[in-house]
């Protein structure tokens, strides 16, 4: 080829790639920048490694050997009869008619396809939508942009962090899930972050004596602050971590005191049956705390985990019983969600699990005869499920898609997914992003 | 002089071995700055929450309350949030150390000064201990217990 012709054809392929829009597999277009299909979205990682056979298998304890009982653990979320005999967990009667399965699309064999199937970097891979390959640095922030920072990054105007919040069950490593190390992203776009079993329970004595400042008095402390503070070379930018407006810490301040003292004073509404508070766990204090996130600040964007399952490793029942617990509260927040008049049929909730588990069960036995089970990588633990669901005429309704012979979707999908419910999908460079939106799930 | 040998190295002897006292004065070192401008490193979470203690209650915080608090701010993702919280809980406790407001306008000049010692272990510049000097002579609303707050909510109170 002559170098005249190559360069002219080289010339046309670039110009036909920019006019082009991108067509996806399923051989729909991305949406128009800007364009939303809701405008606000609760991203449930659904975590602790969840296996299908216990969930959208509904095999119950079926699945080891001895037992026979089948069944529908997650009534709040799927359809199916619930078990009736071999109990090993207690029953808690859903708090939702129709199960969340009728009101969205369920992905029913989504893959974890590559990486180590480890609790924090199946929540890397779902929070940043890239697959890892190797063990990962727990003690920094994730190499790849959040969904988060690309929220706050490519929505114009650019968002509040008072509209991205990832609140975990747990300590640890998901700390630092709420922004990147990456130089064009970073703390600037990242999410605020809770973990509200410790600020629900240390708060109780450690802002016990904290008084709400009359304005004046905030005034005058502002004032000297900020005199001390421009005699000072470095600002809040130098210290690590999300940092928000004066304005809206003093609202994210508020919330916590007034979330603590809802929670000493018994006024915290709470995602168990009859709101009694003996039946809290892990999980459902994080979506209890959850709600009071979303109904105060109407975020556009909020991620939060469950976590209590990966007792499986030691105690198969237990697990049950964890994955029971969080079905429930799953079904409450969306409750809550169609209560409220700003959040009720204008958002969407996508749940998946980070993982899932071993098909073979490990030999530590519990109580009632059953064997624990871990997650090492093998095909199995790399089976997962997703679910899509929002209102009708934006969500596809009551929809089922995918089988063990062919599985739709994959873990590095959430992202995309929720770019493209939010409308900047298409401002997202080229590269970052592996995956592609579950269009299926979409009217 | 085989004598005078024996009797230079019993000298020798005698003299040569003497106890040695160690001294040890219960005093921490601290840094004096000269100025701000040579604190560069941030305090973790640990050191903030002891020093703040210390600071405030002139006593040493217990462990388990300081992992409390380090597990608290951890807990909460804008550090200035967590912080602004414990502060105020602090600053309001009945065990805080605070000079009354009779006492800082007793001798202004120096509660300034000990005010920037105590938080941020230096001297005022003259310009600093004009204009707090001025704040606190034209505020009568002004307390110790506000001016605690701001110092340790301030940026240079977040590094040593």
């Amino acid at each position: 080829m002559k170098r005249r012709d190559f360069i002219k054809n080289t010339g046309l392929i670039a110009t036909a790639s920019i006019a082009a829009p991108y067509i996806l597999p399923t051989g729909r277009l991305f949406a128009a920048s800007g364009t939303r299909i809701v405008n606000h979205v609760v991203f449930v990682l659904f975590a602790g490694g969840l296996r299908n056979q216990e969930t959208v298998d509904k095999l119950y304890v079926s699945a080891q050997s001895g037992f026979s009982s089948s069944g529908n653990i997650m009534p709040n979320m799927l359809t199916g009869a619930t078990p009736t005999n071999q109990l090993v967990h207690t029953p808690w009667t859903p708090i939702l008619t129709n199960p969340l399965q009728q009101k969205g699309t369920l992905f029913k064999e989504v893959r974890y396809a590559q990486g180590p199937t480890g609790h924090y970097n199946g929540h890397t891979v779902a929070i940043t939508g890239r697959y890892t390959e190797t063990g990962l640095n727990l003690n920094t922030n994730p190499e790849f942009p959040t969904i988060f920072e690309y929220y706050r990054k490519h929505n114009s105007p650019g968002e509040s962090a008072l509209n991205a919040w990832w609140l975990s069950e747990g300590l640890g490593p998901y700390t630092t899930l709420n922004y990147s190390a990456h130089p064009s992203y970073g703390p600037t776009y990242g999410a605020n972050y809770l973990r509200p079993a410790s600020v629900l329970e240390l708060g109780l004595t450690a802002f016990n004596q904290a008084v709400n400042y009359q304005p004046d008095d905030v005034a005058r402390i502002n004032k000297i602050k900020n005199f001390l503070n421009n005699n000072f070379d470095k600002t809040i930018a130098d210290l690590p971590g999300i940092f928000n407006t004066d304005g809206d810490r003093d609202l994210i301040r508020q919330f916590i005191l007034d979330t603590v003292d809802k929670a000493s004073t018994g006024q915290l509404p709470l995602p168990t049956p009859g709101n009694n508070p003996n039946f809290l766990t892990g999980d459902l204090i994080n979506i209890a705390a959850s709600w009071q996130v979303m109904e105060t600040f109407k975020p556009e964007l909020m991620v939060i985990n469950t976590f209590n399952s990966d007792i499986c490793h030691q105690n198969y029942s237990s697990h049950l019983g964890a994955l029971h617990a969080a079905d429930y509260g799953i079904g409450w927040l969306w409750n809550k969600i169609q209560s409220d008049p700003v959040l009720a049929n204008d958002t969407i909730m996508i749940c998946m699990p980070e993982h899932g588990r071993n098909l073979q069960p490990n030999n530590i036995v519990d109580n009632n005869g059953l064997r624990a089970i871990d997650h090492t990588g093998d095909d199995n633990s790399r089976r997962i499920f997703a679910m899509v669901v929002g209102p009708s005429g934006k969500v596809v309704q009551n929809q089922t898609v995918g089988s063990v012979s062919n599985p739709v979707g994959q873990a590095i999908d959430v992202v995309p997914t929720i770019a493209h419910i939010l409308g900047f999908l298409p401002d997202i460079p080229g590269g970052y992003l592996n995956g592609s939106p579950l269009l299926q799930a979409f009217v | 002089m085989k004598y005078s040998i024996l009797t230079i190295l019993g000298i020798l002897l005698f003299f040569s071995c003497k106890k040695e006292y160690r001294y040890i004065y219960d005093v921490e070192n601290e840094v004096v700055y000269e100025s701000n401008s040579e604190k560069n490193k941030q305090k973790s979470s640990a050191q903030f929450i002891s020093i703040l203690y210390s600071n405030l209650f002139q006593t040493s915080i217990s462990l388990q309350e300081s992992n409390q608090l380090s597990e608290l701010r951890m807990a909460v993702g804008d550090k200035q949030v967590a912080d602004n919280l414990i502060i105020n809980n602090y600053v309001n406790s009945a065990g805080v150390n605070l000079p009354t407001d009779a006492d800082m306008r007793a001798d202004i000049p120096k509660f300034v000064e000990k005010t920037y010692i105590r938080f941020y272990l230096r001297k005022p510049t003259p310009y600093e201990a004009k204009f707090l000097k001025e704040e606190i002579e034209n505020d009568p609303g002004l307390t110790p217990k506000l001016i605690y707050a701001a110092f340790a909510e301030s940026n240079e109170y977040k590094f040593y």
